[in-house]
């Protein structure tokens, strides 16, 4: 916006010249501008018919090369410091930990060839042929490097929390022993030993993120503190390594042949042309073959329909839900306002008819249904009564929590969201609802992601629209979010109980103990209205109809194209 | 003299003398005749006059409240069919199970029939399929197309994990029209089967009764029995995203885009006369300096400006940024009229007419009043005419990037803003508030410019 005073001004001290003229000449100008419009318009949609003529550089079969687009730049690749999306994707290409999912998600080897985990031990066994991309061969003193580099404070690594299962890791990352009192042993070069806290029942699923990816350690000290962030501060042993990081505008991947499956590899070359997350310009991309893959959103449907798209779906793993503020000075400390707002919360509602993307489901539980249990899925074998909205209820307990609160009327909440377009869609169908079911009145505080983060640390909101995605694959990854000590409780939600439970699912390892401690934690937050959630988030996509063997998944790199290929 | 009394008469002179005249006309009686003429402004005077009286008395006439959210018609465009029938209340449906046979290995084979179970309607579109041998779970596609010949079965709707359940309730964002539903089976891996069976399904638009009470359309649930229609809320411009009612929201939204539009203009022309007056008619060093401040406020950035306001005026976010937004406004928007009215003044000051009368011993007071106001009063006007027009662009960019109003409270700029991410498939929610922005402008720049013409003094005396 430049500055108003700008505005077209009267040129009135020589406007004298007469009435007829100045009249005409704007019949002449709207004229003018009427067949200007038209031209652009006829020339912008002869260039569009152009470029759909051009189509099908996405995919180049005769290079093996596909082109992308990533949603925005990594802030760098450092997998001791990662925490969003992008930098997991591009590790998950580039890198590889102990062990990775495969193309139908179940756990194989990666750098490690065998493997055993025993109540409190784990020892992996690294292949011969595992190297980095300067040929040096990849020893178990990478892993105790990179390990170390995690939990020591000074990194400040916001993943650290996930090491804590390993022995002394907590104790280190706050500080209160030295790093090398970890216990993770090289034993030898192929050998890593390590202790544990306790028994972790899901310790192979967790090996497989990405913070718990190995660093050549001679090699981070010859960079100097700029590990990482550029495409030669950075050693690769996965799959493909980084040809060229042009900042702010594209990254090209290519086949790493050092890579020790590298057999398995049928892509060239991944390149990531544009960096942008507007779902409508990744779909005029992919609509003009510039990438070989595209999300839809609601506002898309008919028209990738009308093209005839081969639509596809899949769950992304996450969880959205409304967390409440437990902090004593707040309002929503209050039971009875929070169940008030659980009985109006209409979860169908939302997603059928204000979402209206396939791929969201409905939700009460905070566990989604991709889950696996004992045996089958969590959700199948702990089903969570899920009962329809009651306003009546809903008005009973809002009568009760104002007599409490010694309110005389609803009162008025601050609703803390994120601030894209389908993040506020909601806060404000949400804001109708809590207002004409409970009379209660939402302001919507809109924020930028880091912003929010910051007021949602800091508790500064009455109700956040938070959502959660899995970083590993066990129920655990949701179950213990509400714990007292997790730093992530943003609402600081404090039940014994629910501690308890995590308590126990996390050590036991009878996998029906620990299935039933997280439908007791499922249950508690329900009753007790710590959160209310409003849906799973999925997802629809279209990819170009030659490259297939794409791997979507809720856990671990997404979307994969690690084994995929041009037909 | 002596001898009588002479009397004199006056001559009687019975024609009278012909006079060539006519009243006299004020400056503004003058300028309403001169604006008269002129049709583009009286026809944008009369469209401002609307614009004021959709803004003032519209929500009088039009009672719906432009918050509420008709859930069952979001984005319907003005004109839809709203015809639906009453059927009973909505129960979850249990679905129908069928037992699970195991993998014999090969490519699955399609289910042998799919078929619609009840009556398929806008509350939920129920399927059942016949069991695949073998089968790990199914994906249910919807179209709106027919997926032959070339098999796009349309939009993945749903996936079962589990092979025992055969059936699928469809609630997703059903409309009246003929679905085209294909089930697939999966095998033990999620990996879909190539062979698909079709079903089709007519959707009819429904209502329960106890809905079309709660949304005001009939009194009584006993008014209407199952299998009567009933006309869905009548929205005559359309409804937006959430279902609300445009022509409301449109009205509403016109409350702040007029307000600021008038009250900012308004306000900053005044400061600029007065400011520019004082600079033209002292002249000389305090000119300069006051016209150098004046550059200096035209190089402060408004947007920054407007954030700073934000944070004096302690706006959180989700309170109406319409306060600060006024006053960035009129503090920063004030140089324009200040310089035009100086120039304006400074020319009229060294202007014959006004030695003359200094001469004739007219005081400063007078002259203000009786040369300078009148000689500039067009320019002012003009003025005013053309910053509304930017104003309400303004208001309407700050609301569109989200620093203007708060929702729900809508405003055109806002109301664009949202439309413009359904440009493609519901284009009212965007023409709306886009045609309404647009009118609004043209008028205001039209009268503005008939204003010009109408009111410029030395305009008059050529004639």
């Amino acid at each position: 916006m430049s500055d108003i005073a700008e505005a077209p001004s009267p040129n009135v001290p020589d406007g004298a010249a007469g009435t007829g003229l100045d009249v005409r000449s704007l019949g002449q100008i709207l004229y003018l501008g009427g067949i200007g419009v038209v031209a652009l318009g006829v020339l912008l949609w002869l260039l569009a018919q152009w470029n759909e003529g051009g189509a099908g550089e996405a995919v180049d079969a005769a290079t093996g090369t596909i082109t992308l687009s990533l949603g925005g730049e990594p802030p760098q690749l450092d997998s001791t410091r990662g925490t969003d999306a992008v930098s997991f994707n591009i590790l998950g290409h580039t890198m590889e930990g102990l062990l990775r999912y495969d193309a139908e998600n179940r756990l194989v080897g990666g750098v490690a060839e065998r493997w055993e985990i025993g109540d409190t031990t784990a020892t992996f066994h690294l292949r011969r042929e595992a190297r980095w991309s300067n040929g040096e061969p990849i020893t178990a003193h990478d892993f105790v490097f990179s390990w170390r580099k995690v939990l020591d404070p000074v990194n400040a690594s916001e993943y650290a929390f996930i090491l804590y299962v390993l022995k002394n890791a907590e104790a280190i990352n706050n500080g209160e022993m030295p790093v090398e009192s970890l216990e993770v042993f090289a034993v030898d070069d192929r050998t890593l030993q390590v202790h544990l806290e306790q028994p972790v029942p899901y310790f192979d699923k967790l090996v497989a993120f990405a913070t718990y990816n190995p660093i050549s350690e001679a090699f981070y000290e010859s960079r100097q503190g700029r590990y990482a962030a550029d495409a030669e501060d950075l050693l690769y042993n996965g799959p493909f390594t980084i040809a060229s990081w042009v900042h702010g505008a594209s990254i090209r991947l290519e086949k790493n042949p050092l890579y020790w499956d590298a057999d398995r590899i049928r892509l060239n070359a991944i390149d990531y042309a544009y960096f942008t997350t507007d779902p409508n310009a990744i779909i005029n991309l992919f609509k003009d073959g510039k990438t070989a893959l595209a999300g839809l959103v609601a506002e898309n449907l008919d028209d990738a329909l009308q093209r005839r798209w081969k639509i596809k779906r899949f769950s992304d793993g996450a969880v959205f839900f409304m967390e409440f503020n437990h902090r004593p000075e707040r309002l929503t400390r209050n039971y009875h306002l929070r169940k008030a707002i659980q009985a109006v919360n209409d979860s169908p509602e939302l997603v059928y008819k204000v979402i209206k993307l396939p791929g969201n489901l409905p939700a009460a539980s905070l566990f989604p249904v991709w889950l696996k249990g004992v045996d089958g899925y969590f959700r199948q074998e702990y089903p969570l009564a899920d009962p329809a909205p009651d306003d009546e209820l809903g008005r009973r307990h809002l009568a009760t929590a104002m007599e409490e609160l010694g309110l005389s009327e609803p009162p008025t909440l601050v609703m803390l969201i994120g601030d894209s377009p389908t993040a506020k869609k909601q806060a404000e169908y949400y804001q109708n609802l809590y207002k004409q079911k409970l009379g209660i009145d939402i302001k919507i505080d809109a924020q930028i992601f880091k912003q929010r983060l910051a007021k949602m640390t800091a508790g500064d909101f009455d109700i956040v629209a938070a959502g959660w995605g899995p970083d590993y694959d066990d129920p655990m990854t949701f179950a213990d979010l509400f714990a007292s000590w997790n730093e992530n409780n943003r609402g600081r939600f404090d039940d014994p109980e629910l501690d308890d439970a995590v308590d126990v699912a996390r050590s036991s390892s009878d996998p029906k103990t620990r299935m039933d401690a997280m439908a007791r934690v499922q249950q508690i937050l329900f009753d007790e209205a710590a959160i209310v959630v409003s849906y799973e988030r999925g997802s629809v996509y279209v990819s170009h109809p030659r490259l297939k063997g794409i791997v979507r998944r809720a856990v671990g790199t997404d979307p994969d194209y690690t084994g995929a290929w041009i037909e | 003299m002596a001898e009588g009394t002479l009397s004199w008469e006056r001559v009687q002179v019975e024609r009278e003398v012909e006079t060539v005249s006519r009243p006299s006309l004020s400056y503004w009686q003058d300028a309403w005749i001169r604006l008269k003429a002129n049709r583009r402004a009286l026809i944008s005077l009369y469209l401002v006059i609307a614009l004021v009286a959709f803004t003032l008395l519209g929500p009088f006439v039009w009672t719906v409240d432009p918050a509420a959210q008709d859930l069952d018609q979001i984005s319907v465009p003005p004109g839809a069919d709203r015809t639906a029938t009453v059927v009973g209340d909505y129960s979850p449906w249990r679905g129908v199970t069928a037992t699970a046979t195991a993998d014999d290995g090969g490519e699955l084979a399609a289910p042998v029939s799919v078929s619609v179970v009840d009556q398929p309607t806008t509350n939920s579109v129920r399927l059942r399929w016949d069991p695949v041998p073998g089968a790990g779970g199914y994906r249910v596609y919807r179209n709106r197309y027919d997926p032959e010949p070339d098999g796009a079965l349309g939009l993945p709707i749903a996936e079962i994990l589990n092979p025992v359940n055969v059936s699928f309730e469809d609630r997703l964002d059903l409309k009246a029209e003929t679905y085209f539903y294909s089930v697939v089976a999966l095998d033990g891996r999620g990996r879909e089967s190539p062979n698909y069976t079709t079903a089709t399904a007519g959707v009819t638009r429904v209502i329960t009764a106890a809905e079309a009470v709660e949304k005001g359309l009939i009194d009584n649930e006993s008014d209407v029995q199952l299998g009567d229609t009933v006309e869905m809320a009548f929205h005559p411009l359309g409804t937006d995203y959430l279902g609300r009612d445009m022509l409301a929201r449109l009205m509403h939204g016109a409350r702040v885009s007029l307000f600021i539009g008038i009250v900012a203009p308004f306000f900053f022309v005044i400061i600029g006369i007065l400011y520019g007056s004082a600079a033209g008619f002292m002249g000389g060093r305090a000119d300069q300096v006051l016209m150098r401040f004046a550059d200096f406020v035209v190089a402060l950035p408004f947007l920054l400006f407007m954030i700073l306001l934000r944070i004096l005026f302690n706006v959180e976010s989700g309170d109406s940024g319409i306060g600060p937004m006024l006053v960035a406004m009129v503090l920063l928007s004030w140089p324009a009229a200040a310089r035009l009215v100086r120039g304006q003044i400074l020319q009229i000051r060294e202007e014959g007419y006004i030695g003359a009368s200094r001469l004739l011993g007219a005081k400063t007071n007078y002259l203000i009043l009786r040369h300078m106001i009148p000689n500039t009063m067009g320019v002012i006007l003009v003025t005013l005419t053309f910053a509304v027009p930017s104003a309400i662009f303004t208001e309407a960019f700050l609301s569109f990037i989200g620093m203007g109003v708060a929702p729900p409270t809508p405003s055109w700029g806002s109301m664009c803003n949202e439309g413009l991410k359904t440009m493609l498939t519901t284009p009212h929610e965007l023409i709306a508030p886009a045609a309404f922005i647009s009118i609004t402008v043209l008028a205001f720049n039209l009268l503005g410019d008939g204003l010009r013409d109408a009111l410029d003094a030395r305009m008059r005396a050529t004639e």
